[in-house]
């Protein structure tokens, strides 16, 4: 992946006055950290990091005071219902230096008919060089029947990349999905349990009416 | 019905209501969401209403997550009742929901199915929710 280039300044104040006229500014509050430096408190652009982010584990370049850093995204946090970012993490990097980072698991394809196909890992540690880190990794379930499972050392990594997390981490479950008559099972007695009531079908209030009439004359 | 099997206390003071949910914000489990865009109590029939929309929609082949547990008993005195005498009796079983927590996850469906089964679902809940997915949420 190519660097990203950001220029950064640097932070002289601190707390949650300076962080929130930071972001005013449309900046984001950042710190930089790593190979036991000091850490750097620095401001980056929000925009142009916004952009660069939206690359899991983007390689940026963060030039600050004249120098430039290598970094990788370690922690994002962002406002949970507008998503603007908050407080961004980076990890100073080497080229060549690996790296453990977190990428996210795609599943492709289609399982057989009857199988429901559950992603019980979202994202897998895996180490590779800083400047090579995968986007991700996919995982196919084509074909596949109720009862497989692919682990994660069943995962075909990209070539530089190894498996950091445990190998036995299982990341796709396939099970056989529930029949209709189950459902419709499981959803009566859940019904009936929280007191819900269906109205009845258009054709059967038609046919109710039809016949109340008969019963009155009838009756009288 | 989701309801606590023991609890220390019968009776409990409300639930805080301001701020904003500090966990649970983003999808965990599944590709689709429902995340809460206002804070409100939901109780349990609202909950298991939700879940049955969803799931008569979906039919089979999906699963769904419940990330919300309603874990506070709220009170209520009898009609026609003078003040005084004590708190009322627990009559109801909520949970606290506050904004930007995902309440509802979903997967094993195609978006355009999950998207109606979760718009079906934020009918039965009391508060402004809306879908997600995790494309849109990383």
């Amino acid at each position: 992946m190519a660097e990203i280039k950001l220029t950064a300044e640097a932070r002289t104040e601190f707390g949650k006055g300076a962080a929130r006229r930071i972001r005013r500014e449309n900046k984001v509050p950042a710190v930089l950290y790593g190979h036991g430096t000091d850490p750097l408190h620095v401001t980056l652009p929000g925009h142009d990091l916004m952009i660069a982010l939206r690359n899991s584990n983007a390689l940026l370049s963060i030039d600050l005071d004249s120098e430039s850093h290598l970094a990788i995204p370690k922690q994002v946090q962002r406002d949970p219902l507008k998503g603007f970012l908050e407080h961004v993490d980076l990890l100073l990097v080497k080229k060549g230096e690996k790296v453990v980072v977190e990428v996210p698991v795609t599943v492709t394809g289609e399982a057989a008919p009857g199988a429901l196909v559950v992603n019980e890992t979202t994202v897998l540690s895996v180490e590779a060089e800083a400047t090579h880190l995968p986007e991700g990794v996919e995982v196919s379930v084509e074909g596949l029947e109720a009862g497989a499972q692919i682990l994660a050392s069943d995962v075909a990594l990209p070539a530089g990349t190894t498996l950091a997390s445990d190998a036995e981490t299982l990341i796709v479950n396939v099970t056989a999905a529930p029949t209709a008559d189950q459902v419709e099972a499981e959803l009566a007695d859940a019904e009936a349990e929280a007191g819900i009531e269906h109205d009845a079908p258009e054709s059967d209030a038609a046919a109710d009416a039809d016949e109340a009439p008969a019963e009155s004359t009838e009756s009288e | 019905m989701l309801i606590p099997r023991r609890v220390k206390y019968r009776k409990q003071h409300h639930p805080k209501r301001r701020g904003m949910a500090k966990g649970g914000t983003q999808l965990a489990f599944g590709e689709y969401g429902i995340q809460a865009v206002e804070g409100h109590y939901v109780t349990n029939r609202q909950i298991e209403s939700a879940r049955i929309a969803m799931t008569r929609h979906i039919k089979r082949g999906g699963k769904v997550w419940i990330n919300i547990y309603p874990d506070r008993p709220l009170t209520k005195k009898p009609a026609e009742t003078r003040m005084g005498s004590g708190k009322g009796s627990p009559e109801w079983w909520v949970a606290n929901v506050k904004p930007g927590r995902v309440m509802f996850e979903l997967s094993g469906v195609p978006e355009d199915v999950a998207r109606e089964a979760m718009r079906r679902a934020i009918h039965k809940l009391p508060m402004k929710a809306r879908f997600i997915t995790r494309e849109g949420d990383q």
